[in-house]
């Protein structure tokens, strides 16, 4: 522009040199495939060189009136919106396109005086005026004109289609672990949560049909320096916009010390409202709103990726601020599978995010979100670790009634059974932890046909667990007085166990040997209850003197006295006692039976002489079906009733 | 080592011993050591603060710059404060009293100093948006010569840089609501007033109801310097370190937007002026307390130096864009001058542009170091907890 400001030629020859610059200037402006850049300036130089054109034309007369018709035209289109109460861009095409060329005109009217030395004519200096001032008053209008269309045209999108199935409506687990003593437990679960899901879907956050205008806003203000103002309008309505849907989402802001102090089932709530915002936020909202900051001001360099981030910035730091507050919250076990949905989210989002603040200044919230996922993966080991804790600390004062399953095994083994889903996160922050944990744990070697999964840290730490569980269930068991009653308890305990993890993906994790080794443990409690319960009461039924034929009357009366109240003293204490899963119960009785009614009837047939009602108390037939009252879990007794 | 040294030195050890009731061996020396430094090094980063001249623009008192260094010797201090405390030859100090109580009530003030800091990174969106409309005032005003259409232009976003520092000041959610229906409803399908201006006030992004100064009074709480015999074991540095944390806190709330500022100047925390570290922050306390009673009855955004001279140059220019449009034209000499006006105007944007954004990092910065402390802390309570028997 400087090359003009010489002064106003007033030579002939000066005349052809701007004719022929004029013609090859218009030459190379209908070239097709020109840079943006270069256009733009073959269009300034044009309107330049006209400018110069008209002014030698004229010597001061002529071609300053063609300016001012020009300007007094373009004035009028522009004028008459003034006092119109209707939007341009409301009005209709014809009319918007009208304003542009007027605006369009003007500015390049401004361009062109500008280029001209303005220090000596009086008259120029007053055409400039009036055109610069018609332009402020176009790109005031402009810029009403953009908020407008934003807000009018701004889309709403209803989260729930995008991610409806991501919305986890039954939490498993959400009570805190303190809760274990006295709190059913819920067992049916599902994680119906995928990452892959998530594909990349981009809305139209303002109506496709507007971006055009917004784009020819967007030129004509950048065209005529007036960029600033058009990137704080869109800043302010598109921040403001992403705010709105931020709480429309039901996200509220909450202050540190509020997350600190939440409620467990509050927060866990609002991890898991987390965990969804994020994904909205940055795969739909985010990325829709950089397509649309591309879209509008794509060929303008850095400036959409500054009106993005600058539009996003506070609401992704919003969003960063609620997972640095969980994440240095008390770490207490519950928290732990929250914890790792809230770091796979964003582990699976750093990719989208490392694209969407590429940039340069962008780098700042990048970092933000590496930060957090670090810290997520530590707060998740702390968690993991105190879970493990909890199980060994669990205390009880009483022996569990009933010597059923224990509600800290059913915590336990519901809450690992999640595990595996999280199985590759977990691998992942396990690794580094206890390089020595598989020394730790004292199972046996699982030999060389132990499958990859049964020897990844995951496993391992599976592993370590249920071994604290068991140790902590044995501790429990002492507390019964009755040894057979202890028994009862571990074998039901441990067949639970192992019907858990037989019954999920854990078995993967645990192995068959394992399986074999605990299935073997729970059977020998059964074997040492029946030891404990029965041995004393078949004993009445023995035959001291295997070689003679029979034994005395009195003998007889006496041992069948023996059995009887031997055995009612079982029948009264042991209905009371449960055994919840019915496959194992029945297996029991039928054991038992095999022991107890076979010895009785083998008993009562030898001394067939003596078989008066008076003494035989109870029949084989009566024995057999009292044994299926057992371990019923309410208490029965049989001395008073006599049903026979 | 002959024998009878080796009783003097071990008998004196246990008269110490009697006479102090603290352990007096070697490491206990090391300690007054590290604390006598640490005291040293803090009186000496905020004496080089509050000496910090005026009149050099670059390092002025609340600069960005000097906002920079404040937050630097935050860090450093945090530094040697935490290998005092943690780097100690006995952690089972810090679940004894007075620390059993001292510990949990700074873990407390650092859990309010983390909502300080998203509240001021908040803010700084606020400051960002003042520097791009003074931009644009900068760039209308330095063109020549200066007509009705730029300075039209310029008194647009003068108008928008007022009011916005304005709208900052006053309560924050008041202020958020009428924006609200200022940008969604002020052009229903006719209506037609026209006041084209852009607020961008400090955006809701912390907890309703939530008050700056209110946290940064909580944070006084308890905050009582060590006496007697505490004065010179570990008290003293969580003592320390807890006035410069308040302090930090203060002085950001105080330069920055911030939600609900009301009763700033009212806070002040016991200083004792016969502590050496004390003296500085007492002063700068002091000088700023002083500048923020000036403001506080007109309203301000904040006593961030830039932000000032945008303030009182903005209102400068404002007059000279009424003037303009007054009179229709202006004479060269109140051109000129308003070209100045403009130049000078273009300094803190420069300052801001390139200041704002590593000021936000550092803020950030602070942020996670106090997480990092605080979770270091409360593992080594964990331990501590852990490796001492059970209270029964």
């Amino acid at each position: 522009m400087d090359g003009c400001q010489s002064g106003v030629p007033t030579y002939e020859g000066d005349l052809h040199v701007v004719a022929a610059a004029h013609h090859i200037v218009k030459a190379l402006g209908a070239t097709k495939n020109l840079s943006d850049d270069l256009r733009k300036i073959l269009i300034d130089l044009d309107s330049h060189l006209s400018m110069i054109t008209s002014n030698i034309d004229s010597k001061g007369g002529r071609g300053l009136v063609d300016v001012e018709e020009r300007l007094d035209q373009a004035e009028r289109k522009i004028m008459r919106w003034e006092t119109d109460p209707m939007m341009i861009w409301d009005s209709g095409p014809k009319e918007a396109s009208d304003y542009l060329e007027a605006v369009d005109e003007t500015g390049k009217l401004v361009d062109g005086l500008r280029g001209l030395s303005v220090h000596e004519n009086r008259k120029q200096k007053e055409i400039l005026h009036r055109a610069m001032n018609i332009l402020q008053m176009a790109m005031s209008r402009l810029e009403e004109e953009l908020i407008h269309i934003l807000v009018r045209h701004g889309q709403q999108f209803e989260p729930k289609h995008m991610y409806s199935r991501s919305i986890r409506k039954d939490i498993v687990y959400d009570e805190s672990f303190v809760s274990v003593e006295d709190e059913p437990i819920k067992e049916t679960s599902s994680r119906n949560y995928s990452n892959d899901e998530s594909g990349e879907c981009i809305v139209d956050l303002v109506h496709a049909d507007v971006i055009p205008d917004i784009k020819s806003i967007a030129k004509v203000m950048f065209t005529s320096n007036y960029g600033p103002e058009f990137c704080e309008a869109f800043i302010s309505v598109q921040k403001e916009a992403l705010e709105q849907y931020f709480s429309f989402l039901g996200t509220e802001n909450l202050s540190i010390e509020d997350v600190l102090k939440m409620e467990w089932t509050c927060l866990s709530s609002k991890m898991n409202k987390w965990t969804w915002s994020m994904k909205i936020i940055v795969r739909v909202y985010l990325a829709s709103e950089k397509q649309l900051c591309d879209q509008v001001l794509g060929g303008l360099g850095s400036v959409s990726s500054y009106c993005f981030l600058e539009i996003s910035k506070a609401t992704i730091l919003c969003l960063l601020n609620f997972g640095e507050a969980v994440a240095m919250g008390p770490h207490r076990p519950e928290k732990l599978l929250r914890l790792l949905d809230m770091y796979e989210t964003l582990a699976c989002l750093l990719r989208d995010i490392d694209t969407l603040f590429s940039e340069e200044a962008g780098s700042f919230i990048q970092l933000q979100f590496h930060e957090l996922l670090e810290r997520l993966g530590e707060s998740a080991i702390a968690a993991f670790e105190a879970f493990r804790v909890a199980i060994s600390s669990n205390g009880s004062l009483y022996p569990f009634a009933g010597g059923g399953v224990h509600p800290l095994n059913k915590y336990v083994m519901n809450y690992i059974r999640m595990f595996p889903e999280y199985c590759n996160t977990l691998n992942l922050l396990l690794k580094n932890q206890h390089p020595g944990v598989a020394d730790q744990v004292t199972e046996p070697d699982y030999g060389l046909d132990a499958s990859l999964l049964t020897s990844c840290p995951m496993a391992y730490h599976l592993r370590s667990i249920t071994s604290c569980l068991e140790s902590n269930l044995h501790k429990k068991s002492q507390l019964y007085k009755d040894e057979a009653l202890q028994h009862i308890f571990l074998m039901n305990n441990i067949h639970y166990l192992v019907q858990k993890v037989k019954g999920s993906e854990l078995r993967l994790f645990f192995g068959d040997e394992w399986i074999r080794k605990h299935n073997a443990m729970f059977q020998q409690h059964a074997m040492n209850y029946e030891r404990a319960t029965w041995s004393s009461v078949v004993s009445f039924l023995k035959d001291d003197n295997p070689g003679s034929s029979s034994m005395s009357k009195s003998t007889f009366k006496e041992r069948c006295k023996g059995f009887s109240v031997a055995f009612e003293e079982v029948y009264k204490t042991q209905t009371s006692w449960s055994i919840p899963d019915p496959e194992l119960r029945e297996d029991l009785r039928i054991s038992t039976s095999l022991k107890v009614v076979l010895a009785y009837r083998t008993f009562l047939g030898r001394n067939l002489a003596y078989t008066d009602d008076k003494c035989v108390k109870h029949t084989v037939e009566h024995v057999e079906n009292s044994l299926l009252d057992l371990f019923e879990g309410s208490s029965r007794s049989l001395r008073n009733s006599r049903r026979w | 080592m002959p024998a009878t040294d080796y009783q003097a030195s071990f008998l004196g050890r246990i008269s110490i011993r009697r006479n102090q009731v603290i352990a007096m061996d070697g490491n206990h020396e090391q300690e007054l050591q590290d604390l006598e430094l640490f005291s040293k090094h803090v009186s000496e980063r905020f004496a080089e603060l509050l000496s910090s001249p005026d009149d050099v623009p670059f390092d002025a008192l609340l600069s960005i710059s000097w906002l920079r260094k404040l937050l630097d010797f935050f860090l450093c201090c945090e530094a040697e404060f935490k290998g005092i405390l943690m780097m100690g030859n006995d952690p089972s100090q810090i679940s004894k009293p007075p620390l059993d109580r001292l510990i949990p009530e700074f873990l407390d003030r650092s859990v309010k100093a983390l909502d300080v800091c998203n509240a001021v990174t908040n803010g700084l969106e606020s400051v960002r948006h003042y520097q791009k409309l003074a931009e644009i005032v900068v760039s209308a005003l330095e063109q020549k010569p200066i007509g009705d259409g730029q300075s039209r232009r310029a008194k647009k976003a003068l108008t928008s840089l007022i009011s916005a520092m304005n709208v900052d000041d006053k309560e924050c959610s008041a202020a958020k609501a009428t924006e609200r229906s200022w940008s969604f409803s002020r052009r229903g399908v006719s209506s037609k007033d026209r006041v084209p201006e852009h607020f961008r006030s400090v955006s809701n992004h912390v907890a309703k109801n939530w008050s700056a100064a209110k946290q940064i009074q909580a944070m006084t709480n308890n905050l009582v310097p060590p006496r007697g015999a505490e004065g010179s074991g570990l008290a003293s540095p969580v003592y320390t370190m807890s006035v410069i944390m308040v302090f930090v806190m203060w002085a950001l709330v105080a330069a920055i937007p911030c939600q609900e500022r009301n009763g700033l100047s009212a806070i002040h925390f016991p200083a004792p002026k016969q502590l050496n570290w004390a003296q500085s922050i007492t002063g700068l306390h002091e000088k700023i307390g002083e500048e923020w009673k000036k403001k506080e009855k007109k309203g301000t955004a904040g006593l961030l130096d830039e932000m000032q001279k945008m303030e009182k140059l903005g209102n400068i220019l404002m007059d000279f864009t009424d003037s303009f449009q007054f009179h229709g034209d202006i004479t060269d000499q109140k051109a000129e001058e308003a070209a100045a006006h403009a130049a000078e105007l273009a300094e803190p944007c420069r300052r801001m542009e390139e200041g704002l954004l590593p000021l936000q990092m550092q803020i950030r910065e602070v942020f996670h170091r106090i997480v990092k402390t605080r979770t270091e802390l409360l593992n080594a309570l964990d331990q501590v907890g852990k490796s001492s028997p059970p209270l029964l």
